[in-house]
């Protein structure tokens, strides 16, 4: 790369290494940007909607993701172009913000780019056809508002959470059982949702999975999955009424932090520590059982000689059970933890109802549930499947629906989906454009052409005649007046969404129309790129 | 370097060998030449209508920019003539904030209309001379032509700082929400006060959302720590709580590294046990006997005092940044143990959860949760917010502004002009082709906006040649493609930023005027230099001044 060359031809040196460097400038530099966006935005087009197809990706250490998310594709898709990048990151923040409809995000911004080119081509000014994006996606934002329905739901009647939650996970692999892992994903939201704060902290939802079973066999435990077994085989497999105690500090005699050393020069001396080791155990066991403690769960280990007095008292115990889970059986059971056996008493213990280890098919995998507790504020959704590629897949499609049942809680306001909501904006923008004047009118209809391209994705994913369809459904959208109208993707033979219940949450598509703008206004005011050029 | 005497005798080396130097006129050329480069790369970001610059260095980091200052830096110039352009934009940036691609821009135009003369043979003191007067006539003009905002209610003052910081976002990513920005910005300065304490207004960033989600907390906000187990049962919502601001480790562990503890009887081994816990609950202890609700530290809080905490009630944090603990500390009023009435939420914030001090009583900080669609986004946009800080600092200070949009540009340059026709001799030219000059930034505005610039401009002069002097104000509509009165239309910059680009540029200029000659020392280390050394290699040492020019 060289900016600038003296009277006989040679390039000044301003730059660090400057042979080295690329630069790509002006409407080069975005082509390029816009074709690398394209190009990312294509890939995630084919996943779009219930009909859409998944991506089986493959990391450098072999394994190995079947998913039909648009983040996860594009995070494990390892991507080198900075655009691309820009269009991950895109994903990713609809992901983080609202938890669905990355896909969507992606190819709308694609959609975006594609129109932008059009428009450079003819000469306009990038930042122009930015700013026309922006008042235009201002029109769509506001316009989405009008045609939003407001819902309401109680703690009884969630069933408008139930079917905005189906249209969610029908595009996933898992729609054959989408009602019962759309209730259950609904239940778990509600029962750790703070109603009046409208606050959910996901975090109390654990989700759990493992291979075996079928899909069907997914349930919902008013309470927590711990993946391990009790500390012998002997222990009692089940416990009702149980009263845990939960432990950070391990069934050991206490170690000083400071270096220490004692000296043992005679026998006595010897046994004295031979018998204070045993009374520790003693002792700690003693103190468990002198609180009434049933059940004792412990973050660190024991060994043999505690489990065997553990054992012979009769009291259970579990062992190295992770910080996170010992938080989450603490907040169920209503405990408090204990990091000192000292501290014990009998308010500290918390309690659960049932407390059982159950095994599973015939391997030897155990786990313990902790179920009716005190204060069932902490879930667990435990999944089952026939491989772990479905139950990651799952996993992630759950975590769609719990962010979408969280979005409604917060603001339940829903628009239809299926693309109606689209074309309805894409209606009103384009009504919208002829009242503005200058260049930024082409920018604001290209910008209602780029809103066609999610149905029209849709349509073409589902098998049906994309353009024919879309002005069938456009059409019929102006001549009713009915905004409901979308893409009849499950053959039902009614485009009417709202009687095909398809739903999807306000917040979420607004945020996918002004993530991808943005992104789309940062791709186009680019223009100027330096590299080092081996990229 | 040789010292050639005549044909027959050997050269005698004064210098190291490899040692690259060259002098004179053409050497000056050059290095204006290369300073007009530089200033061509960061051209086009100039103005609401600039575009950005996509740099990537080798480790991959990428930066997406439209300030002046950070493009200079990741170019990573080696340039020693140019090298000094990155200096005047990094000046600008630390000294008002703003304005630094307008200082770049200048001080290569300053250049370019020098060329002409230096290649017809004046002198370069002659003409740094008369830049420096004119520069000293410009400065006075602004002074002169300045709106000072002082006496002004405070509600009046904000609207006005707002349109300032406006005026200097409107060319940034986040022009689209000027408004809302410069409003937060100007809350958050005025909330820190009139002290220097820059550090007060903390930025964080959390990708996702839009920009609209990004909000401001009168207080502090952080991100939630790292905990441990039991954190999730302490309270998150404190109404007028105490808070205990601490910089010591609450965990058990070993007092002192190097101590070591012999024990002849195992009986006395609960006595070392025991005491070791009994200085970790004495400090616990005096926390919570404190009365404090809120336990912070820059230190690790441990497991087990989280759970301390957690049984009585109290909200904790361990390895809070020491920025963050700092601006808690002025937040509420108190250096080590503090005692205050504020409000302590917790919120989610994206897919984090961030811990929010607000409506503490001294006020004196003020922190910005920007939210944004990629990382790049965020990064950009808050150098954007630092910009306009600075600029509403700046302007809250000083008090005074003038009509952006290339208006005073034009106007000083107007004003040159006609002085320069009073001047007899060379220095008239001198400053007349500076006054040329200053006509860049209108120009530059014009050419980014995609305007016909040299319409535009001869429509600015005839409006600023009115005799009245009422077309003082106007300067390019971006909007339009024509002129306006840029004061009426709030496109307002503090006087200062002009004041303190133009010093810099003409002192840039007349820097790189008085160079005549560089003498370059070989790398010493070959690695970096390599590239370099080859390019020299190449082409042949002792054909006089061959191996300047680089």
């Amino acid at each position: 790369m060289a900016l600038a060359f003296d009277e006989y031809g040679r390039p000044f040196i301003i730059i660090r290494e400057q042979e080295q460097k690329t630069r790509l400038r002006g409407l080069d530099a975005q082509k390029a940007n816009i074709s690398s966006g394209k190009a990312v935005a294509r890939i995630l087009r084919t996943s779009l909607g219930p009909k859409g197809m998944d991506k089986m990706l493959q990391s450098p250490d072999g394994d190995v993701t079947i998913t039909n998310d648009g983040a996860t594709i594009l995070e494990q898709m390892d991507v080198d172009n900075q655009i691309a990048k820009l269009m991950v990151e895109l994903s990713r923040s609809q992901d983080y913000e609202i938890g669905d409809g990355t896909t969507g995000v992606v190819v709308m911004a694609g959609a975006l780019l594609e129109q932008a080119e059009k428009l450079l081509e003819r000469g306009i000014h990038p930042i122009r056809i930015a700013e026309g994006y922006e008042v235009a996606s201002r029109i769509a934002f506001e316009h989405l508002e009008r045609i939003a329905h407001k819902f309401e739901f109680g703690a009884s009647d969630v069933e408008p959470l139930v079917q905005t939650c189906m249209t969610t996970l029908s595009s996933k692999i898992v729609n054959r059982c989408k009602r019962s892992l759309a209730e259950i994903a609904v239940k778990a939201v509600l029962a750790v949702a703070d109603l009046e704060r409208k606050d959910v902290n996901l975090d109390l939802i654990k989700v759990e999975g493992k291979v075996g079973g079928k899909l069907e066999d997914t349930e919902l435990i008013y309470g927590i999955v711990v993946d391990k077994d009790m500390s012998h085989p002997q222990m009692p497999k089940q416990i009702e009424d149980a009263r845990i105690a939960i432990l950070t500090c391990p069934f050991e005699p206490p170690k000083p932090k400071t270096k220490h050393k004692v000296d043992i020069d005679t026998v006595e001396k010897f046994q004295t520590l031979r018998q204070q080791e045993q009374k520790y155990f003693d002792d700690m066991v003693q103190q468990c059982k002198d609180v009434g403690a049933t059940l004792v769960i412990c973050q660190w280990g024991f060994d043999d000689e505690a489990n065997h007095l553990l054992m012979n008292r009769n009291l259970p115990a579990v062992r190295w059970v992770g910080g996170v889970e010992l938080e989450l059986i603490a907040i169920a059971t209503g405990g408090r933890i204990v990091p000192r056996f000292q501290e014990l008493t009998p308010e500290k213990l918390g309690k659960a109802g049932l407390v059982r280890e159950k095994a599973f098919g015939t391997t030897k995998d155990r786990m313990i549930y902790i179920e009716h507790c005190a204060n069932s504020r902490a879930v667990t959704i435990f999944i089952r499947g026939g491989n772990k590629m479905m139950i990651e897949e799952t996993k992630r499609s759950i975590h769609d629906a719990l962010c979408v049942a969280r979005n409604l809680i917060r603001n339940n306001s829903i628009v239809y989906g299926g693309g109606s909501a689209e074309i309805s904006c894409s209606i009103a923008v384009e009504a919208a454009a002829d009242k503005y004047p200058g260049v930024e009118q082409y920018a604001i209809r290209a910008f209602a052409d780029a809103l066609d391209a999610i149905p029209m994705a849709l349509a073409e994913n589902s098998g049906l005649q994309p353009i024919e369809t879309l002005s069938a459904v456009k059409s019929q959208q102006i001549k009713e007046n009915n905004t409901c109208c979308g893409i009849d993707c499950n053959d039902v033979g009614t485009n009417d969404m709202r009687e095909q219940n398809v739903f999807e949450t306000l917040i979420g598509k607004q945020q996918q129309l002004l993530l991808a703008t943005q992104v789309v206004k940062m791709i186009l005011k680019i223009d100027d790129v330096i590299s080092p050029s081996e990229y | 370097m040789y010292a050639k005497r005549s044909r027959s005798q050997p050269q005698i080396i004064l210098l190291k060998e490899g040692t690259d130097t060259s002098q004179g006129k053409p050497q000056l050329v050059s290095n204006i030449n290369a300073c007009m480069a530089v200033a061509d790369v960061v051209r086009t970001t100039l103005g609401p209508r600039g575009m950005d610059k996509l740099i990537h260095d080798d480790k991959g980091n990428t930066t997406i920019s439209n300030d002046g200052a950070t493009i200079m830096k990741l170019l990573d110039i080696v340039h020693p003539a140019s090298k000094i352009l990155v200096d005047i934009a990094k000046s600008q940036d630390s000294e008002v904030g703003d304005g630094t691609t307008t200082v770049v821009l200048l001080a290569g135009e300053f250049l370019k209309e020098a060329k002409p003369f230096i290649e017809d043979g004046v002198h370069p003191q002659n003409i740094i001379r008369s830049y420096r007067t004119a520069s000293y006539l410009a400065i006075e003009k602004i002074k002169e032509l300045a709106v000072s905002i002082e006496g002004k209610s405070l509600e009046e003052k904000k609207s006005l700082l707002a349109k300032c910081a406006a005026t200097t976002l409107s060319s940034k990513l986040i022009g689209g929400e000027k408004e809302f920005f410069a409003t937060m910005v100007v809350d958050a300065v005025i909330a820190i006060g009139n002290d220097d304490r820059l550090n007060m207004i903390g930025i964080k960033k959390v990708p996702g959302g839009t920009m609209r989600d990004s909000f401001l907390v009168d207080g502090v906000a952080f991100k939630k720590t790292f905990s441990y187990a039991g954190f999730e049962q302490q309270p998150k919502k404190f109404v007028n709580p105490k808070i205990l601001v601490l910089n010591i480790e609450l965990e058990l562990k070993s007092e002192k590294e190097n101590a070591e503890i012999r024990l002849s009887d195992p009986l006395q081994y609960q006595s070392i046990v025991d005491a070791e816990w009994n200085i970790i609950y004495d400090k616990l202890d005096k926390c919570v006997k404190s009365g404090a609700k809120v336990v912070l530290s820059r230190l690790a809080i441990g497991d087990l005092a989280t759970q301390y905490f957690a049984d009585r009630d109290i909200f904790c944090a361990g390895r809070v940044t020491e920025e963050d603990l700092l601006r808690v500390a002025a937040a509420t009023g108190g250096t080590v143990q503090t005692t205050v009435n504020n409000v302590i939420d917790e919120r989610q914030v994206g897919n984090e959860r961030f811990n929010i001090f607000s409506g503490c009583p001294s006020g004196r900080t003020a922190t910005i949760v920007l939210r944004g669609g990629a990382d790049q986004f965020i990064e950009e946009a808050e150098r954007s917010l630092h910009d306009a800080i600075m600029i509403v600092r700046r302007a809250l200070r000083s008090s005074t502004v003038v009509a952006g949009g290339g208006a005073i540009d034009m106007e000083i340059s107007r004003y040159l002009r006609q002085h320069a026709r009073t001047i007899a001799g060379k220095s008239q030219l001198f400053i007349n082709s500076y006054a040329k000059a200053l006509e860049v930034i209108p120009r530059q505005l014009c050419d980014n906006a995609g305007f016909d610039a040299t319409d535009v401009l001869n429509k600015l002069r005839q409006k600023h040649a009115l005799p009245s002097g009422e077309g003082a104000p106007y300067g390019v509509d971006i909007n339009t493609g024509g002129i306006a009165d840029s004061f009426a239309n709030f496109v307002w910059e503090p006087a200062v930023v002009k004041i303190n680009a133009i010093n810099a540029a003409t002192e840039a200029a007349c820097l790189v005027l008085s160079v005549d000659e560089t003498v370059k020392n070989p790398k010493s280390e070959s690695a970096q230099g390599e590239a370099a050394a080859s390019a020299m290699g190449g082409r042949g040492r002792g054909r006089g001044r061959g191996m300047r020019r680089r």
